[in-house]
Protein backbone atom coordinates (compact mmCIF):
# COMPACT_ATOMS: atom_id res chain seq x y z
CA UNK A 1 0.00 0.00 0.00
CA UNK A 2 2.63 2.19 0.92
CA UNK A 3 4.59 1.24 -1.95
CA UNK A 4 1.43 2.08 -4.03
CA UNK A 5 1.05 5.58 -2.88
CA UNK A 6 4.67 6.45 -3.27
CA UNK A 7 4.50 5.10 -6.97
CA UNK A 8 1.53 7.34 -7.82
CA UNK A 9 2.63 10.02 -5.86
CA UNK A 10 6.18 10.25 -8.22
CA UNK A 11 4.00 9.69 -11.03
CA UNK A 12 1.96 12.55 -10.02
CA UNK A 13 4.86 14.71 -9.03
CA UNK A 14 6.67 13.55 -12.38
CA UNK A 15 3.38 15.30 -14.13
CA UNK A 16 3.16 18.18 -11.83
CA UNK A 17 6.45 19.24 -12.35
CA UNK A 18 5.95 19.04 -16.05
CA UNK A 19 3.01 21.28 -15.79
CA UNK A 20 4.85 23.49 -13.50
CA UNK A 21 7.81 23.39 -16.18
CA UNK A 22 5.30 24.19 -19.27
CA UNK A 23 3.66 26.66 -17.40
CA UNK A 24 6.74 28.44 -16.67
CA UNK A 25 8.60 27.90 -19.44
CA UNK A 26 10.17 31.23 -20.96
CA UNK A 27 11.07 32.29 -17.28
CA UNK A 28 12.35 28.68 -16.23
CA UNK A 29 14.28 27.88 -19.70
CA UNK A 30 15.95 31.18 -19.27
CA UNK A 31 17.07 30.10 -16.04
CA UNK A 32 18.26 26.70 -16.97
CA UNK A 33 19.78 27.46 -20.85
CA UNK A 34 22.68 30.21 -20.76
CA UNK A 35 21.67 32.31 -23.54
CA UNK A 36 23.84 32.86 -26.43
CA UNK A 37 23.06 34.61 -29.17
CA UNK A 38 24.31 33.32 -32.19
CA UNK A 39 24.19 34.93 -36.05
CA UNK A 40 22.43 33.66 -38.55
CA UNK A 41 24.77 30.89 -40.59
CA UNK A 42 24.50 30.85 -43.96
CA UNK A 43 22.81 28.70 -45.65
CA UNK A 44 24.68 25.19 -45.89
CA UNK A 45 23.13 23.42 -48.85
CA UNK A 46 24.19 20.51 -47.51
CA UNK A 47 22.24 20.82 -43.92
CA UNK A 48 18.82 19.60 -44.64
CA UNK A 49 20.45 16.46 -45.93
CA UNK A 50 22.11 16.32 -43.38
CA UNK A 51 19.24 16.73 -40.77
CA UNK A 52 17.19 14.41 -42.85
CA UNK A 53 19.44 11.51 -42.47
CA UNK A 54 19.54 12.33 -38.48
CA UNK A 55 15.62 11.97 -38.63
CA UNK A 56 15.83 8.63 -40.91
CA UNK A 57 18.11 7.42 -38.09
CA UNK A 58 15.47 8.35 -35.50
CA UNK A 59 12.83 6.67 -37.27
CA UNK A 60 14.80 3.66 -37.53
CA UNK A 61 16.14 3.15 -34.50
CA UNK A 62 12.21 3.66 -33.68
CA UNK A 63 11.24 0.82 -36.16
CA UNK A 64 13.96 -1.08 -34.51
CA UNK A 65 12.40 -1.32 -31.08
CA UNK A 66 8.97 -2.12 -32.39
CA UNK A 67 9.64 -4.48 -34.85
CA UNK A 68 11.02 -6.28 -31.81
CA UNK A 69 8.77 -4.94 -29.74
CA UNK A 70 5.96 -5.79 -31.33
CA UNK A 71 7.34 -9.58 -32.60
CA UNK A 72 7.92 -10.47 -29.30
CA UNK A 73 4.39 -9.47 -27.92
CA UNK A 74 2.63 -10.60 -30.86
CA UNK A 75 4.41 -14.22 -31.16
CA UNK A 76 3.31 -14.07 -27.18
CA UNK A 77 -0.35 -13.17 -28.68
CA UNK A 78 0.48 -16.36 -31.20
CA UNK A 79 -0.66 -14.10 -33.70
CA UNK A 80 -4.20 -14.78 -32.78
CA UNK A 81 -5.75 -12.28 -35.17
CA UNK A 82 -3.61 -12.21 -38.50
CA UNK A 83 -3.24 -8.70 -38.69
CA UNK A 84 -0.83 -8.59 -35.66
CA UNK A 85 1.50 -9.11 -38.64
CA UNK A 86 0.97 -6.04 -39.77
CA UNK A 87 3.74 -4.17 -37.55
CA UNK A 88 6.08 -6.75 -38.04
CA UNK A 89 6.10 -5.96 -42.06
CA UNK A 90 5.53 -2.23 -41.51
CA UNK A 91 8.37 -1.95 -39.01
CA UNK A 92 10.69 -3.94 -41.05
CA UNK A 93 9.96 -1.81 -43.61
CA UNK A 94 10.37 1.45 -42.07
CA UNK A 95 13.76 0.02 -40.63
CA UNK A 96 14.91 -0.67 -43.71
CA UNK A 97 13.62 2.58 -45.88
CA UNK A 98 15.52 4.64 -42.76
CA UNK A 99 19.05 2.73 -43.23
CA UNK A 100 18.51 3.32 -47.14
CA UNK A 101 17.46 7.01 -46.12
CA UNK A 102 20.74 7.30 -43.94
CA UNK A 103 23.24 5.85 -46.82
CA UNK A 104 21.59 8.79 -49.09
CA UNK A 105 23.11 12.08 -49.71
CA UNK A 106 20.91 12.73 -52.27
CA UNK A 107 18.60 16.12 -51.66
CA UNK A 108 15.24 14.69 -52.84
CA UNK A 109 12.32 12.84 -50.99
CA UNK A 110 12.44 9.24 -52.35
CA UNK A 111 8.97 7.72 -53.54
CA UNK A 112 9.43 4.17 -51.77
CA UNK A 113 10.58 5.82 -48.40
CA UNK A 114 8.08 8.27 -48.16
CA UNK A 115 5.35 5.52 -48.77
CA UNK A 116 6.90 2.99 -46.64
CA UNK A 117 6.69 5.47 -43.72
CA UNK A 118 3.30 6.76 -44.43
CA UNK A 119 2.44 3.09 -44.28
CA UNK A 120 3.82 2.69 -41.20
CA UNK A 121 1.89 5.80 -39.39
CA UNK A 122 -1.34 4.12 -40.67
CA UNK A 123 -0.57 0.79 -39.26
CA UNK A 124 0.00 2.57 -36.17
CA UNK A 125 -3.07 4.48 -35.78
CA UNK A 126 -5.02 1.23 -36.98
CA UNK A 127 -2.78 -0.49 -34.37
CA UNK A 128 -4.06 1.77 -31.75
CA UNK A 129 -7.68 1.47 -32.77
CA UNK A 130 -7.54 -2.46 -32.58
CA UNK A 131 -5.74 -2.16 -29.55
CA UNK A 132 -8.40 0.17 -28.00
CA UNK A 133 -10.64 -2.00 -29.22
CA UNK A 134 -9.46 -4.95 -27.69
CA UNK A 135 -9.51 -3.30 -24.38
CA UNK A 136 -12.95 -2.10 -24.34
CA UNK A 137 -14.55 -5.39 -25.18
CA UNK A 138 -12.83 -7.21 -22.45
CA UNK A 139 -15.00 -7.77 -19.35
CA UNK A 140 -14.78 -4.43 -17.01
CA UNK A 141 -14.19 -2.24 -20.50
CA UNK A 142 -11.39 0.79 -19.65
CA UNK A 143 -10.60 -0.23 -16.09
CA UNK A 144 -6.75 -0.04 -15.23
CA UNK A 145 -7.03 -4.13 -15.00
CA UNK A 146 -7.51 -4.15 -18.58
CA UNK A 147 -5.29 -1.39 -19.33
CA UNK A 148 -2.40 -3.01 -17.22
CA UNK A 149 -2.73 -6.76 -18.82
CA UNK A 150 -4.76 -6.55 -22.42
CA UNK A 151 -3.05 -5.06 -25.49
CA UNK A 152 -0.94 -2.05 -24.65
CA UNK A 153 -2.85 0.91 -25.32
CA UNK A 154 0.32 3.60 -26.19
CA UNK A 155 2.50 0.90 -28.27
CA UNK A 156 0.97 1.21 -31.58
CA UNK A 157 1.93 4.50 -31.47
CA UNK A 158 5.42 4.30 -31.51
CA UNK A 159 4.97 2.97 -34.97
CA UNK A 160 2.97 5.90 -36.08
CA UNK A 161 6.38 7.82 -34.45
CA UNK A 162 8.91 6.04 -36.62
CA UNK A 163 6.39 6.68 -39.50
CA UNK A 164 6.10 10.61 -38.94
CA UNK A 165 9.41 11.10 -38.24
CA UNK A 166 10.54 9.62 -41.88
CA UNK A 167 8.18 11.22 -43.58
CA UNK A 168 8.93 14.48 -41.65
CA UNK A 169 12.60 13.59 -42.74
CA UNK A 170 11.24 13.36 -46.43
CA UNK A 171 10.17 16.72 -46.41
CA UNK A 172 13.33 18.24 -44.88
CA UNK A 173 15.31 16.62 -47.22
CA UNK A 174 13.13 17.61 -50.33
CA UNK A 175 14.28 21.46 -49.33
CA UNK A 176 15.33 23.43 -52.42
CA UNK A 177 19.22 24.24 -51.95
CA UNK A 178 19.69 27.09 -50.63
CA UNK A 179 16.05 27.99 -49.01
CA UNK A 180 15.04 26.71 -45.16
CA UNK A 181 13.23 23.64 -44.43
CA UNK A 182 9.73 23.49 -43.89
CA UNK A 183 7.03 21.36 -43.09
CA UNK A 184 3.20 23.15 -43.57
CA UNK A 185 4.85 26.82 -43.52
CA UNK A 186 6.88 26.26 -40.51
CA UNK A 187 10.43 26.05 -39.96
CA UNK A 188 11.25 22.22 -39.82
CA UNK A 189 12.85 22.07 -36.50
CA UNK A 190 10.14 23.43 -35.05
CA UNK A 191 7.65 21.37 -36.19
CA UNK A 192 10.21 18.25 -35.56
CA UNK A 193 10.76 19.42 -32.25
CA UNK A 194 7.05 19.44 -31.33
CA UNK A 195 6.63 16.27 -32.48
CA UNK A 196 9.14 14.71 -30.73
CA UNK A 197 8.14 16.60 -27.28
CA UNK A 198 4.52 14.97 -28.05
CA UNK A 199 6.15 11.66 -29.33
CA UNK A 200 8.03 11.69 -25.84
CA UNK A 201 4.97 12.54 -23.46
CA UNK A 202 3.04 9.71 -25.23
CA UNK A 203 6.14 7.35 -24.96
CA UNK A 204 6.00 8.31 -21.10
CA UNK A 205 2.66 7.49 -20.44
CA UNK A 206 2.26 4.10 -21.81
CA UNK A 207 5.89 3.49 -19.30
CA UNK A 208 4.26 4.99 -16.78
CA UNK A 209 1.40 3.01 -17.20
CA UNK A 210 3.60 -0.17 -17.17
CA UNK A 211 5.77 0.88 -14.44
CA UNK A 212 2.62 1.55 -12.23
CA UNK A 213 1.60 -1.79 -12.90
CA UNK A 214 4.95 -2.93 -12.00
CA UNK A 215 4.59 -0.65 -8.17
CA UNK A 216 7.93 0.56 -9.05
CA UNK A 217 9.77 -2.45 -7.39
CA UNK A 218 12.90 -0.94 -9.03
CA UNK A 219 14.11 2.37 -8.06
CA UNK A 220 15.36 2.73 -11.53
CA UNK A 221 11.54 2.51 -12.70
CA UNK A 222 11.08 5.98 -12.24
CA UNK A 223 13.63 7.04 -14.27
CA UNK A 224 11.97 7.19 -17.70
CA UNK A 225 8.90 8.69 -15.98
CA UNK A 226 11.07 11.39 -14.54
CA UNK A 227 14.39 12.07 -16.94
CA UNK A 228 11.77 11.96 -20.50
CA UNK A 229 9.63 14.43 -19.01
CA UNK A 230 11.97 16.82 -18.66
CA UNK A 231 13.42 16.49 -22.02
CA UNK A 232 10.07 16.56 -23.85
CA UNK A 233 9.82 19.79 -21.60
CA UNK A 234 12.97 21.49 -22.84
CA UNK A 235 12.16 20.10 -26.59
CA UNK A 236 9.03 21.84 -26.72
CA UNK A 237 10.14 24.74 -25.38
CA UNK A 238 12.86 25.08 -28.16
CA UNK A 239 10.10 24.19 -30.81
CA UNK A 240 8.49 27.38 -29.11
CA UNK A 241 11.51 29.54 -28.09
CA UNK A 242 13.21 31.43 -29.97
CA UNK A 243 15.55 29.47 -32.26
CA UNK A 244 18.74 31.75 -32.34
CA UNK A 245 20.11 30.26 -29.36
CA UNK A 246 22.44 27.69 -28.31
CA UNK A 247 20.87 24.83 -25.98
CA UNK A 248 23.64 22.96 -24.76
CA UNK A 249 21.70 21.76 -21.46
CA UNK A 250 18.56 21.00 -24.15
CA UNK A 251 21.19 18.98 -26.12
CA UNK A 252 22.33 17.42 -23.46
CA UNK A 253 19.68 16.18 -22.07
CA UNK A 254 18.49 14.52 -25.08
CA UNK A 255 21.94 12.93 -25.57
CA UNK A 256 21.48 11.60 -21.72
CA UNK A 257 17.85 10.58 -22.71
CA UNK A 258 19.09 8.77 -25.94
CA UNK A 259 21.58 6.66 -23.42
CA UNK A 260 18.33 6.08 -21.00
CA UNK A 261 16.54 4.62 -24.36
CA UNK A 262 19.65 1.55 -24.22
CA UNK A 263 20.19 1.43 -20.30
CA UNK A 264 16.29 0.53 -20.05
CA UNK A 265 17.05 -2.27 -22.34
CA UNK A 266 19.65 -3.23 -19.92
CA UNK A 267 17.53 -2.99 -16.96
CA UNK A 268 14.98 -5.12 -18.77
CA UNK A 269 17.28 -7.66 -19.37
CA UNK A 270 18.37 -8.13 -15.78
CA UNK A 271 14.72 -8.10 -15.12
CA UNK A 272 14.33 -10.66 -17.03
CA UNK A 273 16.50 -12.43 -15.49
CA UNK A 274 15.01 -11.74 -11.77
CA UNK A 275 12.28 -14.03 -13.38
CA UNK A 276 12.24 -17.37 -12.24
CA UNK A 277 14.72 -19.95 -14.07
CA UNK A 278 16.60 -16.73 -15.07
CA UNK A 279 17.39 -16.31 -18.27
CA UNK A 280 18.01 -19.96 -18.62
CA UNK A 281 13.98 -19.96 -18.86
CA UNK A 282 14.15 -17.35 -21.16
CA UNK A 283 11.56 -19.34 -23.60
CA UNK A 284 8.88 -17.75 -20.67
CA UNK A 285 10.74 -14.91 -19.00
CA UNK A 286 12.03 -13.28 -22.40
CA UNK A 287 7.63 -13.22 -22.89
CA UNK A 288 6.33 -12.65 -19.50
CA UNK A 289 9.29 -9.98 -18.01
CA UNK A 290 9.90 -6.72 -19.07
CA UNK A 291 9.78 -5.94 -22.97
CA UNK A 292 13.59 -5.77 -23.64
CA UNK A 293 13.70 -3.69 -27.14
CA UNK A 294 10.67 -0.79 -25.61
CA UNK A 295 12.41 1.11 -23.66
CA UNK A 296 14.95 2.05 -26.90
CA UNK A 297 12.01 3.86 -28.55
CA UNK A 298 12.72 6.41 -26.02
CA UNK A 299 16.36 6.80 -28.23
CA UNK A 300 14.70 7.03 -31.06
CA UNK A 301 12.84 10.48 -30.30
CA UNK A 302 15.81 11.76 -28.45
CA UNK A 303 17.75 11.45 -31.74
CA UNK A 304 15.08 13.06 -33.36
CA UNK A 305 14.83 16.12 -30.70
CA UNK A 306 18.83 15.96 -31.36
CA UNK A 307 17.68 16.55 -35.33
CA UNK A 308 15.44 19.18 -34.52
CA UNK A 309 18.34 21.02 -32.60
CA UNK A 310 20.37 20.93 -35.42
CA UNK A 311 17.75 21.94 -37.79
CA UNK A 312 16.99 25.05 -35.89
CA UNK A 313 20.64 26.01 -35.24
CA UNK A 314 21.03 25.61 -39.03
CA UNK A 315 17.80 27.43 -40.01
CA UNK A 316 17.24 30.11 -37.62
CA UNK A 317 13.72 31.47 -38.41
CA UNK A 318 13.71 34.70 -36.01
CA UNK B 1 -10.64 -44.34 -22.36
CA UNK B 2 -9.87 -41.73 -25.59
CA UNK B 3 -6.54 -40.15 -25.69
CA UNK B 4 -6.37 -36.80 -25.74
CA UNK B 5 -3.19 -36.00 -25.39
CA UNK B 6 -1.49 -38.29 -27.06
CA UNK B 7 2.09 -38.83 -27.17
CA UNK B 8 2.14 -36.44 -23.93
CA UNK B 9 4.44 -37.33 -21.03
CA UNK B 10 4.71 -35.20 -18.50
CA UNK B 11 7.75 -36.62 -16.89
CA UNK B 12 9.48 -35.75 -20.36
CA UNK B 13 9.50 -31.97 -18.65
CA UNK B 14 11.59 -33.55 -15.80
CA UNK B 15 15.12 -32.28 -17.40
CA UNK B 16 13.63 -29.28 -19.49
CA UNK B 17 13.66 -25.74 -17.98
CA UNK B 18 10.25 -26.54 -16.81
CA UNK B 19 10.96 -28.09 -13.70
CA UNK B 20 13.68 -27.59 -11.36
CA UNK B 21 15.35 -29.68 -8.69
CA UNK B 22 13.11 -28.87 -5.87
CA UNK B 23 10.09 -29.90 -8.23
CA UNK B 24 11.62 -33.35 -9.20
CA UNK B 25 12.23 -33.53 -5.39
CA UNK B 26 8.96 -33.25 -4.98
CA UNK B 27 7.48 -35.66 -8.02
CA UNK B 28 9.70 -38.18 -7.35
CA UNK B 29 8.29 -38.38 -3.45
CA UNK B 30 4.91 -38.29 -4.66
CA UNK B 31 5.87 -41.50 -6.99
CA UNK B 32 7.32 -43.23 -4.12
CA UNK B 33 4.88 -43.44 -2.04
CA UNK B 34 4.41 -46.58 -0.06
CA UNK B 35 1.80 -48.63 -0.93
CA UNK B 36 1.26 -49.51 2.77
CA UNK B 37 -1.45 -48.05 5.39
CA UNK B 38 0.45 -45.57 8.25
CA UNK B 39 -2.89 -44.53 9.31
CA UNK B 40 -5.68 -47.12 8.87
CA UNK B 41 -5.72 -50.24 10.03
CA UNK B 42 -5.84 -53.25 7.75
CA UNK B 43 -10.28 -53.16 7.98
CA UNK B 44 -10.43 -49.57 7.31
CA UNK B 45 -7.24 -49.72 4.67
CA UNK B 46 -9.24 -52.79 2.62
CA UNK B 47 -12.77 -50.66 3.02
CA UNK B 48 -11.19 -47.21 2.05
CA UNK B 49 -9.49 -48.92 -1.43
CA UNK B 50 -13.13 -50.21 -2.12
CA UNK B 51 -14.27 -46.61 -1.88
CA UNK B 52 -11.63 -45.19 -3.66
CA UNK B 53 -12.27 -48.02 -6.53
CA UNK B 54 -15.83 -47.31 -6.94
CA UNK B 55 -15.10 -42.94 -6.79
CA UNK B 56 -12.83 -42.70 -9.37
CA UNK B 57 -12.42 -46.05 -11.42
CA UNK B 58 -9.73 -46.39 -13.61
CA UNK B 59 -8.47 -48.07 -16.92
CA UNK B 60 -7.28 -51.40 -16.37
CA UNK B 61 -4.22 -51.30 -18.86
CA UNK B 62 -2.09 -48.97 -16.46
CA UNK B 63 -1.40 -49.30 -12.92
CA UNK B 64 -3.59 -47.33 -10.80
CA UNK B 65 -2.59 -44.04 -9.39
CA UNK B 66 -2.72 -45.40 -5.42
CA UNK B 67 -5.41 -43.26 -4.06
CA UNK B 68 -5.70 -44.69 -0.44
CA UNK B 69 -2.31 -44.67 -0.31
CA UNK B 70 -2.52 -40.58 -0.63
CA UNK B 71 -5.06 -40.19 1.46
CA UNK B 72 -3.26 -42.13 4.50
CA UNK B 73 -0.52 -40.09 3.74
CA UNK B 74 -2.53 -36.97 4.07
CA UNK B 75 -3.36 -38.42 7.85
CA UNK B 76 -0.85 -39.83 8.29
CA UNK B 77 1.43 -36.34 7.70
CA UNK B 78 -1.42 -34.16 9.23
CA UNK B 79 -1.91 -32.41 6.15
CA UNK B 80 -4.59 -30.49 7.25
CA UNK B 81 -7.07 -28.23 4.62
CA UNK B 82 -6.78 -25.70 7.20
CA UNK B 83 -10.53 -25.43 7.71
CA UNK B 84 -13.84 -27.92 8.43
CA UNK B 85 -17.29 -27.75 9.08
CA UNK B 86 -18.09 -27.40 12.48
CA UNK B 87 -20.66 -30.55 12.46
CA UNK B 88 -17.06 -32.52 11.05
CA UNK B 89 -14.79 -33.69 13.22
CA UNK B 90 -10.94 -33.88 12.26
CA UNK B 91 -10.00 -35.55 8.69
CA UNK B 92 -8.89 -38.93 10.93
CA UNK B 93 -11.55 -39.19 12.90
CA UNK B 94 -13.93 -38.48 9.83
CA UNK B 95 -12.17 -41.22 7.77
CA UNK B 96 -12.26 -43.38 10.89
CA UNK B 97 -16.16 -42.94 11.91
CA UNK B 98 -17.29 -42.82 7.82
CA UNK B 99 -15.05 -46.08 6.81
CA UNK B 100 -16.55 -47.94 10.48
CA UNK B 101 -20.03 -46.33 9.30
CA UNK B 102 -20.07 -47.94 5.60
CA UNK B 103 -18.76 -51.26 7.00
CA UNK B 104 -21.71 -50.79 9.61
CA UNK B 105 -23.98 -49.98 6.65
CA UNK B 106 -22.89 -52.92 4.76
CA UNK B 107 -23.42 -55.96 7.80
CA UNK B 108 -26.71 -54.63 8.67
CA UNK B 109 -27.93 -54.73 4.53
CA UNK B 110 -26.08 -57.34 3.12
CA UNK B 111 -24.81 -59.36 6.36
CA UNK B 112 -20.85 -58.57 4.89
CA UNK B 113 -18.42 -56.07 5.15
CA UNK B 114 -18.28 -53.01 2.66
CA UNK B 115 -15.04 -54.40 0.65
CA UNK B 116 -16.82 -58.04 -0.18
CA UNK B 117 -20.10 -56.23 -1.30
CA UNK B 118 -20.32 -56.26 -5.83
CA UNK B 119 -19.82 -52.50 -7.41
CA UNK B 120 -23.69 -52.24 -7.48
CA UNK B 121 -24.24 -52.91 -3.71
CA UNK B 122 -21.18 -50.54 -2.81
CA UNK B 123 -22.19 -47.95 -5.32
CA UNK B 124 -25.68 -48.20 -3.74
CA UNK B 125 -24.75 -47.45 -0.19
CA UNK B 126 -22.38 -44.60 -1.47
CA UNK B 127 -25.22 -43.39 -3.20
CA UNK B 128 -27.27 -43.50 -0.05
CA UNK B 129 -24.43 -42.01 2.25
CA UNK B 130 -24.02 -38.63 -0.75
CA UNK B 131 -27.85 -38.67 -0.52
CA UNK B 132 -28.08 -37.91 3.55
CA UNK B 133 -29.48 -41.48 3.69
CA UNK B 134 -27.36 -43.35 5.88
CA UNK B 135 -27.47 -43.49 9.75
CA UNK B 136 -26.27 -45.49 12.59
CA UNK B 137 -24.43 -45.21 15.75
CA UNK B 138 -20.69 -45.32 13.75
CA UNK B 139 -21.01 -41.94 12.23
CA UNK B 140 -21.28 -40.98 16.29
CA UNK B 141 -23.58 -38.01 15.10
CA UNK B 142 -21.51 -36.74 11.77
CA UNK B 143 -23.77 -36.25 8.87
CA UNK B 144 -23.29 -38.72 6.34
CA UNK B 145 -23.93 -36.16 3.31
CA UNK B 146 -21.31 -33.95 4.82
CA UNK B 147 -18.58 -36.92 5.08
CA UNK B 148 -19.20 -37.57 1.48
CA UNK B 149 -19.38 -34.20 0.14
CA UNK B 150 -16.32 -32.68 2.32
CA UNK B 151 -13.64 -35.96 2.85
CA UNK B 152 -14.52 -38.80 0.27
CA UNK B 153 -15.07 -36.59 -2.64
CA UNK B 154 -12.41 -33.86 -2.53
CA UNK B 155 -9.09 -36.12 -0.66
CA UNK B 156 -10.13 -38.88 -3.25
CA UNK B 157 -10.20 -36.72 -6.40
CA UNK B 158 -7.64 -34.12 -5.20
CA UNK B 159 -4.73 -37.56 -4.62
CA UNK B 160 -5.64 -38.29 -8.53
CA UNK B 161 -5.31 -34.91 -10.00
CA UNK B 162 -2.07 -34.39 -8.27
CA UNK B 163 -0.59 -37.75 -10.11
CA UNK B 164 1.59 -37.09 -13.25
CA UNK B 165 -0.63 -39.90 -14.86
CA UNK B 166 -3.17 -37.87 -14.72
CA UNK B 167 -1.66 -34.92 -15.68
CA UNK B 168 -0.91 -36.64 -18.89
CA UNK B 169 -4.86 -37.46 -19.20
CA UNK B 170 -5.49 -33.95 -19.01
CA UNK B 171 -2.32 -32.69 -20.46
CA UNK B 172 -1.78 -30.43 -17.35
CA UNK B 173 1.95 -29.70 -17.24
CA UNK B 174 2.61 -30.41 -13.43
CA UNK B 175 4.14 -27.77 -11.67
CA UNK B 176 4.37 -24.39 -12.77
CA UNK B 177 8.32 -24.15 -11.25
CA UNK B 178 10.10 -22.22 -12.34
CA UNK B 179 8.42 -22.34 -16.23
CA UNK B 180 4.91 -21.38 -15.85
CA UNK B 181 2.10 -19.82 -18.35
CA UNK B 182 2.42 -16.87 -20.56
CA UNK B 183 -0.61 -17.10 -22.88
CA UNK B 184 -3.34 -17.17 -20.28
CA UNK B 185 -6.46 -16.36 -22.38
CA UNK B 186 -8.84 -18.80 -22.68
CA UNK B 187 -7.74 -21.57 -25.40
CA UNK B 188 -4.48 -20.37 -26.47
CA UNK B 189 -1.15 -22.88 -25.58
CA UNK B 190 2.44 -22.01 -24.73
CA UNK B 191 4.52 -24.13 -27.16
CA UNK B 192 5.93 -26.58 -24.01
CA UNK B 193 1.97 -27.33 -23.24
CA UNK B 194 0.61 -30.57 -24.09
CA UNK B 195 -1.34 -30.92 -27.72
CA UNK B 196 -4.94 -31.72 -27.06
CA UNK B 197 -5.83 -33.70 -30.44
CA UNK B 198 -8.58 -33.04 -32.45
CA UNK B 199 -10.38 -35.51 -34.65
CA UNK B 200 -8.27 -36.42 -37.82
CA UNK B 201 -5.58 -34.21 -35.84
CA UNK B 202 -4.17 -37.00 -33.81
CA UNK B 203 -1.12 -38.01 -35.42
CA UNK B 204 0.19 -34.19 -35.44
CA UNK B 205 -0.75 -33.75 -32.05
CA UNK B 206 1.78 -36.89 -30.90
CA UNK B 207 4.45 -35.68 -33.06
CA UNK B 208 4.01 -32.49 -31.51
CA UNK B 209 3.59 -34.08 -27.78
CA UNK B 210 6.80 -36.00 -28.76
CA UNK B 211 8.71 -33.12 -28.94
CA UNK B 212 6.80 -30.88 -26.17
CA UNK B 213 8.81 -29.69 -23.07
Amino acid sequence: MTRDSTAVAASGAALLGLAALALTRQRRCQALVPTTHVPAPAIDPGAAVRAARRMNRAAGVIAASVLADSAVEHYRGAFHNKAMVAPLVTAALSLAVSAHGNADKRPQAHRVRDSVYVAAALTGLVGTCFHVFNIGKKPGGFSWQNLFYSAPIGAPMALTLSGAMGFLAERVRDTTPGQAPTIAGVSAGRAVAAATSLGLLGTVGEAGLLHFRGAYHDPFMYLPVTIPPLTAALIGNAAFGRTRRRRPLTRFWLRFTALLGFAGAGFHAMGVARNMGGWRNWRQNVLNGPPIPAPPSFTGLALAGLAALGLMEDHPDD
Amino acid sequence: MTDRYPGYDVMSKRWTESWNETTRKVIDRRLAISREPRFFSGTEWRTLNAVCDRIMPQPKDRPPVPLAAFVDQKIADRLMDGYRYAEMPPQDEAWRRGLAALDEAAQETHDTLFHMLSTEQQDGLLCRMQQGGLTGPAWGGMPCKLFFEHRVIPDITHAYYAHPVAWNEIGFGGPASPRGYVRMGLDRRDPWEAVEATPGEEAHARLKNDHGG
